[in-house]
């Protein structure tokens, strides 16, 4: 298990403070935030490349902190990968085992399953300059696990690759994890590839945590505003309470006269300022003349399309309610799409299931 | 005349001024003293100086040049301007200026105690290997700093994430890297070191036969009038400077691995 406690960075331009991070073993972590946020500074104090001003790291119990970058087992893939052009790839990958004086015999029967995995066979012999970028990650990466680290460290690991590289990168970071169990810290910006790899994800901006969690929880619960807007999220409206709903365990939260009905907490009070999230994927649009379920009555609203685009796998389409003149964007699967027959001004329904709703409280 | 021929025209004009010089050199060979002074023992002394002494010269300042070019190239310490702003003194102090330095160091008290407890350089041939070093040792390291800094440490930071230690990490990862434009910062520097006069003269004097080098052999020559001796020298000295530069460009810079 990974444990980071109170790291604090303080350079001319730039500091944090009190950073904490728990990473359970087997663990693929994701540190997700906006470029420039410190996420690189993090990552080279536990590498050992950084000397934070206070704090402790222990990895698998031990205390790290004060350790150089050899003593500590966690290996690092930077974004260039820094493949070492004067050695083949063979030479490369081995270069952990015989720096730490490890038996070669012991690792061959793994490295050759990494090396099947990561399908590199062929390229044993050959030096960094004749690869090409995706067959470079890939022998970063075996590279980096060949020696079995107790952590691996991956910062950037899809970005600036072409789209078939990066789906091909993504599986096979997806296989490696799966198949041999690494702990493994990812550094990145890129919410899509948190979302695709990540078991646990903290979401590190402006120097805070601003919160930890399984994907599930950060994408569907962001905790705050900020996270929200981060992970790019739409429909996001700022709130107050209007009423109770006649209904005693609801309330009416309104924004520019449109009202939704909500169930909230015991402890919510009237007039306290929220956030509204509404998930696009969970948004409905009514076909005319069909029945609707009891549950979908509280949160009914008319309005017209405003615009639509097919985004390959979903379509993206925009409602404009009529009361409040409230923009909601919407995804809906492609074959709905086609059976709903939309135009751009056209007048619909749509009703909001309890699912789409999340309430963010300042 | 447009504006490629007048840029071109002004290149020629350049390589047509050293040509001619190096040309007008070739108006004494051949003569009956030419041949003398070829033979003369003191010629070959002097010659076989300047490649001794510069190749210790630059040996030593090698060995000082290498660590602190990586220190300057990797590190960041107090002092690190300070330091950087020192190793251009001598490439701006006239060289003589620098070897009457010396002379003035070496009658404090504590010059005197290093020539008599240690070795003798004023007017000897150790002072000829310091001067050299004294010229050469600033630009071994600015060469070298650079030559190091193309080098990513990156490469230095993911091998020690692997497992080496830094001096392991020096010698396999960036020494390998790096070797060919420590090379040619070698090379460069050795060619500085044969080349070097004021520094030496002023503080090794110019004694034939004893601490005369190849540049202070021109001088000496062509104020005794030999100018046969003279040219030798020069012509020596000048295969001395197109065979760095070959080398230097033979060796090339960087890394390349296919």
């Amino acid at each position: 298990m990974i444990k980071i406690e109170g790291l604090t960075i303080r350079l001319k331009t730039f500091e944090f403070s009190d950073f904490n991070l728990a990473i359970e073993r087997g663990e693929f972590h994701f540190l997700l935030g906006p470029t420039g946020s410190g996420k690189t500074l993090i990552l080279e104090s536990i590498v050992g490349l950084h000397r934070p001003r206070k704090g402790k790291i222990w990895i698998d119990g031990k205390e790290v902190q004060g350790l150089p970058p050899e003593k500590r087992e966690v290996s690092y893939v930077p974004q260039d990968l820094a493949l070492f052009p004067h050695l083949n790839v063979w030479e490369n990958i081995i270069y952990g085992i015989k720096a730490r004086g490890l038996q070669l015999k012991d690792y061959e029967s793994y490295i050759g399953d990494l090396i099947s995995i990561t399908k590199i066979e062929t390229l044993l012999e050959r030096y960094p300059a004749r690869l090409s970028g995706g067959e470079k990650k890939r022998v970063a990466l075996l590279r980096a696990l060949a020696s079995k680290p107790k952590l691996l460290i991956l910062d950037e690991p899809l970005t600036g690759l072409d789209p078939s590289i990066k789906f091909e990168i993504q599986q096979l970071l997806k296989t490696l994890h799966s198949s041999f169990r690494p702990t493994i810290l990812c550094v990145s910006h890129d919410v899509e590839e948190a979302y695709l790899l990540a078991d646990r994800i903290t979401v590190f901006i402006d120097g805070k945590v601003e919160q930890v969690g399984t994907k599930e929880e950060i994408f569907l619960k962001p905790s705050s505003n900020k996270v929200a807007q981060f992970l790019g999220l739409r429909n996001l409206y700022p709130v107050s309470t209007v009423a109770k709903d006649p209904d005693q365990r609801r309330w009416l939260l309104g924004v520019n006269g449109l009202l939704f009905s909500l169930p909230m907490p015991p402890d919510h009070r009237e007039g306290e300022k929220l956030n509204l999230f509404i998930r696009p994927e969970e948004v409905m649009i009514l076909r005319e003349g069909k029945p609707v379920k009891e549950s979908l009555k509280r949160n009914i609203f008319e309005g017209e399309i405003v615009d639509f685009m097919d985004r390959g796998r979903y379509h993206l389409v925009h409602f404009q309610s009529q009361e409040g003149n409230l923009l909601f964007e919407i995804h809906i699967p492609n074959y709905a799409f086609r059976n709903l027959d939309l135009w751009k001004g056209k007048k619909v329904r749509v009703a909001l299931r309890e699912e789409s709703f999340w309430v963010i409280r300042h | 005349m447009g504006f490629r021929h007048t840029l071109i025209g002004a290149a020629l004009v350049i390589f047509l001024f050293y040509f001619g010089l190096i040309l007008s050199l070739f108006y004494f060979i051949g003569g009956k003293g030419f041949w003398d002074a070829w033979l003369n023992s003191n010629t070959l002394y002097s010659i076989r100086l300047s490649l001794v002494a510069a190749t210790i010269s630059t040996f030593l300042a090698i060995l000082i040049a290498l660590p602190s070019a990586y220190a300057l190239s990797r590190f960041e310490f107090i002092g690190k301007n300070i330091i950087d702003t020192i190793l251009e003194i001598p490439m701006l102090l006239s060289p003589i200026a620098l070897g009457a330095a010396f002379l003035i160091f070496f009658n404090t008290p504590m010059g005197k105690l290093i020539q008599e407890k240690g070795i003798y350089f004023v007017f000897e041939i150790p002072g000829v290997i310091l001067a050299q070093f004294a010229t050469v040792a600033g630009l071994a390291t600015r060469l070298m700093k650079a030559s190091l800094d193309e080098i990513s440490p990156r490469y230095e930071a993911v091998a020690r994430s692997l497992g080496s230690s830094p001096w392991k990490t020096f010698y396999r990862i960036t020494l390998p890297l790096s070797y060919k434009g420590l090379l040619a910062s070698g090379i460069l520097s050795w060619a500085k070191a044969v080349g070097e006069f004021g520094a030496t003269v002023t503080l090794a004097g110019a004694m034939p036969g004893k601490t005369e080098t190849m540049p202070i052999a021109i001088f000496t020559a062509l104020a005794s009038a030999n100018i046969e001796k003279a040219v030798i020298l020069i012509l020596i000295l000048l295969l001395i400077g197109i065979g760095t530069l070959y080398s230097v460009r033979f060796i090339g810079k960087g890394y390349r691995y296919d």
